[in-house]
């Protein structure tokens, strides 16, 4: 087996005289769960029906499973699975019904009742899809991509529209496909989704990659400054504030301080040393590495920012 | 989000994680593979056959108007006419003209209209693009399609000669079913495939039924379904001649002749279906490659 699962080498993809996608370049490896993150517009949606083999490319290489997805050849899609932003499914017959139809595609296929209970549809196989609910409806379409026992899997935002249980139960199905080594290719606008699957994450903006790591180190999360916000007590002024090294302080609005230090530690020692000492208590005091979230935010700003000013 | 939290989320997952684990432990095994035949791959034609007829007969009410428009249409004009004879084909029963005419009106109807509007609906809806993400072959897709709506009017036609013949005193010349037979299937196949290609006319599912019938009703009053075009231009009945409608009504309207006194095949009428079938099947699978990745 090829180590690498997905490689893409300067893809580029234009739309009239719009580069959606411009000159991307990253692989993923097998076993490994890759998510594609960036707003709307940034080409996401774009690259991954390139990789899906549903568009065609401008330019630029893409070898899916050794294979180039554009020939859509049936050899390479008994091999993948794909679950789809929206899509119907035969609306009139049972859910047993469609994943046995569907099965009947595939060289390799999951019975009935192992798809049903991996994605928690047990006891609604003689339902008819049509009845069923909008969640019940994403899990179907887990389990049809699942039919056909695939090595790779497109995910688009798989779990939007999902309860917070359904959505722990939904990723408690992917961690376990990885398990078995299949290789999983996620796009998502959920950060923590991002934070529990993906081994490593890509941030895309106006049809470039502008980050890629994992999701503890991207941006430079582990390394980056360490944020202390806190209101300060009543009558204290920054001047009062003890001396922290390396560090500065401001005042991002009335009753709040906010101290930017290169490592917490040091930082928070002061502080909270300083606060004791005078018996503030200091209610809301946080000591905080940007989240995922926050990295995500600044890296898709300032990429559209600088193309804005192009 | 704190990097904090993040840990804590991370680990509350992973205790389901290794929950469900346990519990997909004993699916590690792969399934075996089935190696790939042309039989098997015939087999497949057959079960999209089998699964979109029961797609479409579940739904009792789109199956009722669908197939019933057409047969209320015979019932209607049949009672109308009863009696009429028509002075131009030899002063034969109206309803013995009819009949045929009204067979291929409704082939048309549920082969072409529906066809075109029911897969504008599921290219919008997304289930095309689902299809066309699996293993299975464009060919296959669009040999169930056409299979099963074929199906459909093959029964619909049985049910309205079974009514002609009936009710209405129609000869049905026991010499002429196998032409009337190949007729029907040859004509459904052929509306069936163009019904999909002309899905590349139509933008979205709202504008399906308006884009269809432009397509169908001029024609069909040229067509000389619904009175003979005995009367018409010269120039305008060899319009029609090139059109499928024609042919198809008139490759029916030939076998239900009680003047001919053979088997009745149309020979000129179906060579015409048949060269429209392959137009249509080169067409429907230009749908399919342009149209179901949207």
């Amino acid at each position: 087996m090829q180590e690498e699962a997905i490689r893409v080498e300067g893809l580029r993809k234009v739309y009239g005289d719009v580069e959606a996608v411009d000159g991307l370049t990253f692989s993923v490896a097998v076993g490994e769960v890759f998510c594609l993150l960036g707003p709307n517009g940034a080409g996401k949606t774009t690259t991954t029906e390139i990789l899906e083999g549903y568009r065609a490319r401008s330019g630029g290489d893409v070898r899916v499973l050794g294979r180039d997805p554009e020939h859509g050849e049936r050899e390479l899609r008994e091999r993948v699975g794909i679950v789809l932003q929206e899509a119907a499914a035969q609306d009139e017959l049972t859910v047993a019904e469609v994943l046995t139809m569907f099965g009947r595609y595939y060289p390799r296929r999951r019975a009935v009742d192992e798809l049903v209970g991996l994605v928690g549809l047990t006891g609604n196989e003689g339902k008819r899809v049509k009845l069923l609910s909008g969640g019940q409806k994403r899990r179907l379409d887990l389990a049809l991509a699942l039919v056909g026992d695939p090595d790779l899997l497109f995910l688009d935002e798989p779990t939007t529209g999902f309860d917070p249980s359904a959505r722990r139960q939904a990723w408690a199905t992917i961690k376990d496909l990885c398990a078995l080594g299949k290789t999983v290719f996620l796009t998502t606008h959920f950060m923590d989704e991002a934070q529990t699957l993906a081994d490593r994450v890509a941030v895309m903006a106006s049809g470039r990659l502008v980050a890629m790591g994992t999701p503890s180190e991207i941006g430079g999360r582990d390394t980056a400054p360490t944020e202390i916000p806190f209101p300060p007590p009543a009558a204290v002024g920054l001047a009062d504030l003890p001396p922290i090294p390396d560090a500065t302080v401001s005042e991002p609005a009335p009753g709040r301080v906010r101290i930017v230090a290169p490592t917490g530690l040091h930082a928070s020692h002061a502080i909270t040393g300083w606060a004791l000492e005078r018996g503030y208590d200091l209610r809301g005091y946080e000591v905080s590495q940007p989240s995922l979230e926050d990295v995500y935010l600044r890296l898709t700003e300032n990429a559209t920012a600088l193309e804005a000013a192009r | 989000m704190t990097a904090r939290t993040d840990a804590a989320r991370t680990a509350a997952a992973s205790g389901e994680l290794r929950r469900a684990g346990a519990a997909l432990s004993q699916t590690v095994d792969r399934p075996a593979a089935a190696p790939r035949t042309w039989r098997a791959d015939l087999g497949l034609i057959a079960w999209q056959v089998a699964y979109e007829q029961r797609s479409f007969w579940r739904n009792r009410t789109r199956a009722f108007f669908s197939a019933g428009l057409p047969i209320m249409l015979l019932l209607l004009f049949a009672s109308l006419n009863s009696g009429g004879r028509i002075q131009q084909l030899h002063d034969i029963k109206y309803v013995t003209f009819f009949l045929p005419g009204i067979m291929a009106y409704g082939i048309i109807i549920t082969q072409f209209v529906n066809m075109a509007g029911g897969l504008a609906n599921q290219r919008d809806n997304g289930l095309l693009k689902r299809m066309r993400g699996t293993p299975l072959p464009g060919w296959a897709y669009v040999g169930g399609r056409v299979g099963s709506t074929a199906l459909t009017s093959a029964l619909m036609a049985v049910v309205m000669i079974v009514l002609g013949v009936a009710f209405f005193g129609v000869t049905l010349r026991a010499e002429a079913i196998p032409a009337i037979a190949l007729t029907v299937l040859l004509g459904s196949a052929a509306f069936a495939a163009l019904g999909m290609g002309a899905v590349l006319l139509i933008p979205n599912a709202d504008a399906a039924p308006v884009v269809a019938n432009v397509l169908i009703l001029p024609l069909s009053f040229i067509s000389g379904i619904w009175y003979p075009m005995t009367d018409a231009p010269t120039w305008l009945q060899d319009v029609a001649k090139v059109f499928p409608i024609q042919r198809l009504a008139d490759a029916l309207q030939t076998a239900f002749d009680p003047v001919n006194h053979s088997a009745a095949f149309a020979g000129g009428d179906l060579l015409v279906l048949a060269i429209w079938l392959v137009a249509g099947i080169r067409l429907a699978m230009v749908f399919w490659r342009r149209e179901t990745a949207r």
